[in-house]
């Protein structure tokens, strides 16, 4: 099964405590722990990094693509921030706050696409406000070397619960044109397929929680595992130790009889399969 | 009321709350969406654009005469509560409030006096209590199981305010204040519901970054003899989302509520709980949650939020969630900011 690091930012996840985030937070901070990270989950056969997109984990993983081959799934565009900002600048202040943070180059590229988008981003069109600031994040990454790109789920399941079919189409459509892959994120598979219809193909991978005990899978286990199992290959699971209740073995092997290409695990599991293969070898 | 038939409901308001409500009142199968209420200039487009394909009014009175609904959903700011409960109760409308449902223990009473005397259901917006994992902390506490109740501590942290901020939610005469009003109330609402009636609050706060409190402590006494201190602040850094915890000491043990899991110690074995340490996770327990608005922030509370307002419509039974609860919350939230001001403790009961 091939494995995906979850390099969100560790300020968006749960912990047990208070304590452990502060751990957690204060060590991913810094750029040269997420280099020992993401070679840590090389060495136990993490293929590709799945990062919602700021300005500490693009720096870090571009200094990483210097000496070490690994694909970027980019999540964008990075709501978190966004909403934050929308509280103090308002929508359009947020978003040209995020033009006028690009290299010129980028600003022409997004700028030409935005003129021709004009008339829905004034009337805060739900797609073309989401398309615009997707394009705007990904054109400043361009250093990076990304191979996939997801839609940010908050703008994801708002998108599917509305059955905004086209912001989907038109995501994939311009990921597309420019060399890359669309992958969809989601904890609502199910009504994900249902709205995507014969769009489904335009994606890639679907990224979707999985587990034994049914954790986070929406409507429930039964449904969701059945999708999975009829799209063998399509999908990645995500929550596959159900928020750290289920021991990391149990939930590969579970994951592997419901047929799911590959796995997106978090910097707890790559710590614990590391510290796993070297009591092996000692 | 059949039981077939999708409750009608509206929302007034189409900021992001309302936008939330609204599109789990489309996806639910309980409900229909009837219509939004807001007066901005587009809304309509930027609305339809998401999908959300009721009509736009830009009054309540219009809403009533065009759209007829059973139940509204008040998700405009929090000062204008009471006067939008008014303008909606000109015919008996179930009532769901954000939170918090006012900017005083006045106007919350005087809400919850209008829903009462014209025999609606109600509830408030307090989602995180919604959470299978604290529904389950409320259980094991009515069930006894940590004996009688002495003390507990909280907290509610995020990462928000760092600096001057603008815009409605920052001015208390509009918000109802800062960070206890806002973040800290997800706790207090959940404090209240396990221990009952607040009476007297001792507090202090300080705005540090923004022009409201952006931190509390409080000390809490609750009538049936439970005390314990809240500690929060939005100007925490390393928490995008809420980040709150709830450790309750009882004579038979302690219960240590966390975000996906109770830890319970206990002195000896009570039911099926064993002595010492035991753990219950979120994943242990049901979420019966056939959509997920919000993964990340909330998750399927918002739906199990609606389930319980919906269910409380159909039976005429108050949900756990009721303007009630949500009226001692006020309180809470009021005594700290009195207690604070004057520097002594305050009796709220």
């Amino acid at each position: 099964m091939e494995l995906a690091l979850d390099l969100g930012s560790p300020e968006s996840k749960h912990y047990r405590s208070w304590n452990e985030r502060l751990r957690y937070v204060a060590r991913y901070s810094r750029p040269e722990e997420i280099h020992v990270a993401c070679e840590m989950a090389r060495s136990v056969g993490v293929t590709s990094v799945m990062a919602v997109l700021d300005r500490r984990s693009e720096v870090a993983l571009r200094e990483f693509q210097v000496w070490r081959d690994i694909s970027i799934w980019a999540v964008v565009p990075n709501m978190y921030a966004f909403i934050r900002d929308l509280t103090d600048r308002g929508m359009v202040g947020a978003a040209l706050a995020r033009f006028l943070r690009l290299q010129p180059k980028a600003m022409v590229a997004t700028g030409v696409n935005a003129l021709t988008a004009l008339g829905p981003l004034a009337r805060a069109d739900f797609a073309a406000g989401a398309l615009w600031l997707a394009e705007m994040e990904l054109a400043a990454a361009r250093g990076l070397h990304v191979r996939r790109v997801f839609l940010h789920p908050q703008l994801t399941e708002i998108g599917l619960a509305g059955r905004v079919t086209e912001l989907f189409v038109e995501f994939a459509r311009r990921v597309r044109a420019s060399g890359l892959e669309a992958g969809l994120a989601t904890h609502n598979p199910v009504m994900a397929f249902d709205v995507l219809g014969s769009a489904l193909d335009s994606f890639a991978v679907f990224v979707a929680p999985c587990n034994a005990l049914g954790y986070k899978m929406v409507p429930d286990r039964a449904t969701a595992e059945a999708l999975i199992r009829a799209y063998p290959g399509r999908f990645w699971a995500t929550e596959m130790t159900a928020g750290q209740n289920l021991r990391l073995p149990e939930a590969f092997a579970h994951a592997r009889t419901i047929g799911v290409a590959g796995s997106v695990v978090d910097l707890r599991a790559v710590e614990w399969l590391f510290d796993a293969r070297h009591r092996h070898t000692a | 009321m059949p039981e077939t038939r999708p409750l009608r409901c509206a929302v007034i308001g189409a900021g992001r709350m309302g936008m939330v409500h609204g599109h789990l009142l489309q996806v639910y199968p309980g409900t229909e969406l009837v219509g939004f209420v807001d007066p901005q200039r587009g809304t309509h487009e930027r609305l339809s654009s998401q999908g959300l394909r009721a009509p736009v009014f830009t009054g309540i009175l219009e809403l009533l005469a065009s759209a007829s609904p059973e139940a509204v959903f008040i998700c405009t700011p929090t000062h204008t509560h009471l006067a939008v409960t008014r303008q909606c109760l000109v015919r008996p409308l179930h009532l769901f409030m954000e939170k918090p449902v006012a900017t005083s223990v006045a106007d919350a009473d005087a809400i919850l006096a209008l829903a009462r005397e014209h025999r609606v259901m109600h509830a408030a917006g307090y989602v995180y209590a919604h959470l299978p994992i604290v529904e389950e902390a409320r259980r094991l506490l009515a069930e006894n199981v940590l004996g009688e109740v002495l003390r507990f501590s909280a907290h509610a942290y995020i990462s928000e305010v760092f600096g001057p901020k603008s815009g409605w939610f920052f001015q208390r005469e509009l918000s109802g204040g800062g960070v206890v009003a806002n973040m800290g109330s997800h706790v207090l609402f959940i404090l209240g519901w396990m221990f009952g009636r607040i009476r007297r609050v001792m507090a202090s706060t300080r705005s540090h970054a923004s022009t409201v409190e952006d931190s509390a402590h409080a000390l809490l006494w609750f009538d049936g003899g439970v005390t314990g201190m809240l500690d929060t602040s939005w100007s925490m850094p390393g928490a995008q989302m809420l980040d709150y915890g709830i450790t309750i000491d009882g004579r038979q043990g302690t219960l240590v509520l966390g975000r996906e899991q109770i830890l319970l110690h206990l002195l000896r074995p009570i039911g099926d709980h064993p002595e010492g340490w035991s753990e219950i996770h979120a994943s242990d327990l049901p979420a019966d949650t056939a959509f997920d608005i919000s993964p990340h922030i909330g998750g399927e509370s918002f739906y199990r939020q609606l389930r319980a307002f919906e269910t409380a419509c159909r039976t005429g039974h108050l949900p756990f969630c009721s303007l009630d609860e949500a009226a001692n919350t006020q309180r809470m939230i009021e005594g700290i900011y009195a207690s604070a001001a004057s520097g002594q403790p305050v009796e709220v009961g």
